[in-house]
């Protein structure tokens, strides 16, 4: 029987499997691969596709763009992640509340969740369109501001140690984020029983030491798994910083990604863009491999 | 950390003794307004670009271009909906994207479910290593294995074809599908049930096809949403896998307003195929969400 049983989970699981490591796991090798041979569309008929080794890497490295474009991953991977992380700390805060109109709330808070990231990034350049900007127009009335921000364009003005268009992607990317994560959260802050805030008020704790010293402890499984998840993401992100402004001005939303997919659509040189995404492969399965040791290790 | 806690919180208790209602009162007004300055902040935030979107998709050419912008449409017109039809072949991407979407998520699901039910049911030996498998390709982003795909798909004949995305949308929908269904198989109905439908003679797969799968179906259609809107909103793959004329999908289709018309001189049109592009999606994601929590909490078979 069980020698039955396992011919028959073999070949229930076989065609998923094989389809994911022909097209999942077989590819990121293949990467690898690439990464070490010189593949430029333009010299494929005359050179081949000789290995050269380390060579690809040491090109990108030496390119201060990848540098650029390097730093510049690493910090929208944190800004989107300490700020949705504490804005869906706030908002599923405010959820979990007792107060009219709750549900509608909630449904509101979800939709970005849906909205394809081409849509998004569609509407927000319309919204950041600097003479057409509603916002502009409001921080005009209020005389916060003389002339437009123009949000995607300015290479020049910088807010503490962020671009303007660095800050715009960001909100963009937040905006996206923010469902996902709240209903984590949400669900984190429901399975906390009420008998602990019950008992720590009774010792007299406020709302400010409830959240801290209550729901951060307890939520801290469920943030964990979530800063680990928004991270990788945010290293691999693409589309909104593609579509918004394809990492310009002058490289400031330049991210890696991004770098990758035009050395290979525009410039055609397949072998440095696989570099480039070697380097996100190898960041983001150091990340991933603690995750999964984790994940695999509670079950 | 609690005890930690009752020691600073101490004087605060005291205080709420001795003075009490005004200073009370007022705080508690206080924090009321912050948190409804939040709420609305957030509101905002969340729903101005969807005004935005709504209301330039009515408007007309001439009052879209005018500065500074109106907030209100001052006569709403269906303008830049008929626009949006004749600029771009807009009914012909749209089917694209439903055709390869809804293949695509039928598709996903049988093979995700089979896979999941044989992980959850039966432990054979190497089930760990392929869940470690399905997560690694879920965690890591797609930008890291695009290019051999798309070699791949390309070495097949299958570039701007319906089949080539399929494919490839199936495999890359597979882990997440695998994942949460194997938690869902195994929570959702007790063992007994396949113990008795082995003992009355039903062969192994017969109980997952004729038992497992109609009652699971809840689950199934739940991932299954998860699995339309993926392929549906995807960008990435697309822009690679269907880049000719006819074949794009809506998604890589909205690009060519951005691409050829620059950003605003057809704002109504271009708002207005997003909103049409946005639609199916969105009532889809509301008939799932309530799938999913009628999936998780229906289970198993009663009685």
């Amino acid at each position: 029987m069980t020698v039955r049983r396992n011919i028959f989970s073999y070949l229930m699981v076989a065609p998923a499997l094989l389809l994911v490591l022909a097209l999942g796991v077989y590819p990121m090798v293949d990467s690898l691969r690439l990464a070490m041979v010189q593949y430029d569309l333009m010299r494929l008929d005359t050179d081949g596709a000789p290995f050269v080794g380390f060579a690809n890497f040491r090109t990108i490295f030496n390119d201060p763009r990848f540098l650029g474009a390097f730093l510049n991953t690493i910090l929208f991977a944190l800004i989107a992640v300490g700020a949705v992380t504490l804005l869906g700390l706030l908002i599923a805060q405010v959820l979990n509340l007792g107060f009219r109109g709750r549900g509608a709330l909630r449904s509101l808070v979800l939709v970005p969740w849906v909205i394809p990231p081409v849509v998004a990034s569609a509407i927000w350049m319309w919204v950041f369109q600097p003479e057409r900007s509603p916002i502009n127009q409001v921080l005009k009335a209020m005389g916060l501001i003389e002339g437009n921000i123009k949000f995607l364009t300015d290479a020049i003005h910088t807010i503490g140690p962020f671009s303007i268009p660095m800050m715009a992607v960001s909100a963009v990317r937040i905006w996206g984020g923010l469902p996902f994560v709240t209903v984590m959260i949400l669900a984190g802050l429901q399975s906390i029983p009420q008998d602990i805030y019950e008992s720590a008020e009774i010792d007299g704790a406020g709302a400010f030491h409830k959240f801290w010293y209550v729901t951060i402890p307890m939520l801290r499984a469920t943030l964990a798994i979530l800063v680990t998840l928004l991270f990788i993401g945010g290293i691999g992100h693409f589309e909104v910083n593609y579509i918004m402004t394809g990492g310009g001005p002058a490289n400031l939303t330049n991210i890696l990604a991004v770098m990758s997919y035009q050395q290979a659509f525009t410039q055609y040189r397949f072998d440095l863009a696989a570099a480039i995404s070697s380097v996100i492969l190898v960041l983001t399965s150091i990340v991933a491999a603690f995750y999964i040791r984790d994940r695999i290790s509670h079950d | 950390m609690i005890s930690q806690s009752l020691k600073n919180a101490q004087p605060r208790g005291r205080v709420k003794l001795t003075h009490n209602s005004v200073l009370q009162i007022a705080m508690r007004w206080l924090g009321r307004i912050v948190v409804a300055l939040f709420a609305v902040g957030i509101v905002i935030f969340v729903l101005l670009p969807f005004y935005w979107m709504a209301k330039s998709s009515f408007q007309t050419n001439t009052e879209i271009i005018a500065i500074p912008p109106t907030w209100i449409p001052q006569s709403l017109t269906l303008e830049g909906y008929q626009r949006a039809l004749t600029m771009i072949p807009f009914v012909r991407y749209l089917t694209n994207s439903m055709v390869i979407a809804t293949a695509t998520t039928v598709l996903s699901a049988l093979l995700a479910s089979s896979a999941a039910y044989v992980i959850a049911r039966y432990p054979f030996p190497g089930a760990t290593a392929i869940l470690a498998i399905f997560l690694f390709t879920q965690l890591i982003p797609p930008i890291t294995r695009v290019f051999p795909v798309y070699f791949l798909i390309k070495d097949l004949n299958l570039i701007n074809t319906y089949p080539g995305a399929t494919i490839a949308y199936i495999s890359f929908s597979l882990p997440y599908a695998v994942l949460m269904l194997s938690g869902y198989f195994r929570n959702s109905y007790p063992v007994e049930l396949e113990d008795a439908a082995l003992i009355d003679g039903c062969t192994l797969f017969s109980v997952f096809w004729r038992i497992v799968l109609p009652i699971s179906l809840p689950g199934i259609i739940a991932i299954a949403t998860f699995t339309f809107l993926g392929a549906w909103n995807d960008f990435l793959w697309a822009s690679l896998l269907l880049y000719q004329g006819q074949m794009k999908t809506l998604q890589v289709g909205l690009r060519d307003f951005i691409g050829e018309f620059g950003s605003f001189q057809r704002a109504n049109a271009f708002m207005a195929a997003c909103v049409m592009s946005t639609i199916p999606a969105l009532v889809l994601f509301s008939l799932g969400q309530k799938n999913m929590v009628q999936g998780i909490s229906a289970g198993a078979v009663k009685g």
